[in-house]
């Protein structure tokens, strides 16, 4: 009883968001069927699907822009529905689609969010943000004329500058360029290091979520359908494959013994292809077991390595069973 | 309320700082009335005897500035589109500010810009017209309700429509049977009997009249139960758009 109790405050305290069995249907179209999610203080988390999987309707009921019609969810302890203005105020949010002001300058616009959330030295929090966001140039200027990577990190230093505790970005860098996109992971990455900000991010592309989350869920059609970090996810397919091409093929027995002992080896499997022996190693950690096995290989002559790492890519299509381009609603009904 | 005050006063500021900027919202608001009134009022003006007794140029600028308050008010609600368009109006959603600070600072905004044009431009037309500023404070109780009243409207219309081209066309559809029964060209009294009853059932007639008693000295009706209707109007259209805004607008 005790030790229960204890249990239930401590995750209390130690997840900033819970969603349970979050429900939200328009008209017919269930955008939300029973999604349900736990994110840690101070990960970054990533919500993971393709588009229409119902990423954006989770992001607006928990910063309280949308009600579920099932379901509840709290953020740092707080319901979304009853404690909405609370919420509010720990929280900051970066939308898919823009959200600026053309007509106003950069300053004005960093002005008017720290008024609205009645900050104290609100010239010197502008000051750094604008910094922050190497617009101190452009300050003065209408947003009207800022490039996209501009505006985009414009409204990532608006998100921030009330501190939050919780940023939420919806497809933080979709329609960007590379380098504007790899300007805002940098300064993700940053925030990270920084304080016990929480970062949930909704993304459909793989390789983001895989370079900025340490947690992830996946979502299709309104469900949670896997969750774990993307090394946990990737693992549980299996691990990592080396395949070693050997010239000495006639020592197959011994190979698949010798190999089959090293740690975080699970499987080796072997065929004779052109003279030489093919062996397929399935091994948790690849590159930092690929030494080892390339040792232990050596004696049998070693003409050929590859190292394949499974992708988010296949744990989605584990887990739906339908590729992730071919994911979501554009799929039903078509032929 | 405090926090309803300031932030309403943020609302006001961003507003006023995309206003200021717009110049040719101000050269446009500036240049109608004084146009109408040189090129309709003066040719009119030989030709029409009101039976108020007022000379007939300074009837149609006093009527056309009521009409530049009123459609100030309802530009007030189309910013809402705009504000959908760009969208700045999720960011002030999601910012822990009350919607009604939000109308309010809208509705404070347009009655300021509104009463600085109207000002401007009394100072101008009294220099070749009749119109003064005899009964300011008449002046300044119609600024609020005519503006708050269109406000509302022009709310009530965002809340249902999509697009700046619509809201543009049923606006002026909205609007104009309204403007043309308000006494801004005419006095309703001269009105047959059908259409007069139709223009005392228009709140904006009383609206219209109680700025000319503030800019002229003259009015059709009797002012105490105007001033009154209006004060009633003002709560009545603030109350609706708040509602409104909450409910529908701001989705």
């Amino acid at each position: 009883m005790h030790s229960a109790a204890t249990i239930a405050g401590t995750s209390a305290s130690e997840d900033a968001i819970v969603a349970r069995g979050l429900v939200k249907r328009f008209g017919s179209v269930a955008a939300l069927d029973g999604l349900s999610l736990r994110v840690a203080r101070g990960s970054c988390f990533g919500l993971l699907g393709p588009n229409g999987a119902g990423k954006t309707t989770t992001v607006s009921i928990l910063a309280t822009l949308a009600r579920a019609d099932e379901g509840s969810a709290s953020v740092l302890g707080r319901d979304v529905v009853r404690e909405r203005a609370g919420v509010r105020r720990e929280l900051g949010l970066v939308f898919q689609e823009p959200t600026l002001d053309p007509e106003l300058a950069a300053r004005e616009q960093l002005d008017l969010h720290g008024r609205l959330y009645h900050l104290e030295s609100r010239r010197a929090r502008v000051g750094e943000a604008l910094a922050l966001a190497g617009l101190e140039a452009d300050a003065d200027r209408p947003v009207r004329g800022f490039s996209g990577g501009m505006k985009r990190r414009l409204e990532l230093v608006r998100g921030l500058l009330h501190r939050p505790r919780i940023l939420f970005l919806d497809e933080p860098t979709l329609g960007l360029d590379v380098a504007a996109r790899a300007g805002i992971w940098e300064e993700l990455r940053r925030l990270r290091r920084t304080g016990d900000l929480t970062l949930f991010l909704t993304t459909h592309s793989m390789e983001e979520a895989d370079a900025l989350c340490d947690g992830l869920a996946i979502v299709d059609r309104g469900r949670v359908v896997a969750e774990g970090s993307p090394e946990g996810l990737k693992a549980a397919l299996g691990g990592d494959v080396v395949v070693l091409s050997l010239e000495r093929a006639e020592k197959k027995e011994e190979v698949r013994a010798q190999l089959g002992a090293l740690s975080g080896v699970t499987r080796v499997t072997h065929e004779d292809v052109g003279g030489a022996g093919v062996f397929r190693i399935v091994v948790a950690n690849g590159p930092q077991r690929l030494p080892e096995l390339l040792y232990a290989a050596r004696p049998f002559g070693v003409r050929e390595v590859q190292l394949h790492r499974p992708t988010l890519e296949h744990v989605f299509l584990h887990h739906t069973g339908h590729p992730f381009e071919l994911g979501g609603r554009e799929l039903e009904g078509a032929p | 309320m405090s926090r309803l005050v300031a932030d309403g006063a943020t609302i006001f500021l961003r507003e006023w700082l995309r206003y200021r900027r717009d110049r040719a919202y101000w050269v446009g608001q500036l240049a109608f009335p004084l146009v109408v009134v040189a090129f309709i009022g003066f040719g009119l003006n030989g030709v029409v005897r009101l039976p108020t007794g007022v000379d007939y140029t300074a009837h149609l600028a006093s009527g056309v500035l009521a009409l530049l308050v009123g459609s100030a008010g309802v530009g007030g609600g189309m910013t809402l589109i705009q504000d959908r368009e760009s969208g700045f109006l999720r960011a002030l959603l999601v910012a822990p500010v009350s919607r009604s600070s939000i109308v309010l600072g809208k509705i404070a905004s347009r009655v300021v810009a509104s009463l600085v044009l109207v000002l401007v431009l009394v100072a101008i037309l009294a220099t070749f017209t009749a119109v003064g500023l005899p009964h300011p404070a008449a002046m300044l109780l119609s600024v609020i309700a005519v503006t708050t009243a269109f406000v509302a409207l022009g709310v009530a219309l965002a809340s249902q429509l999509r697009s700046l081209e619509s809201f543009r066309l049923l606006a002026g559809l909205v609007t104009v049977p309204i403007y043309f029964l308000s006494g801004i060209f005419y006095p309703v009294s001269t009105l047959p009997l059908a259409t007069r009853w139709l223009a005392y059932a228009n709140p904006l007639t009383y609206g219209v009249d109680l700025f000319r008693f503030g800019l002229v000295g003259v009015h059709e009706l009797p002012l105490l139960p105007s001033a009154a209707l209006l004060v009633l109007l003002t709560l009545a259209a603030t109350t609706g758009s708040i509602l409104i805004f909450d409910r529908r607008a701001a989705r």
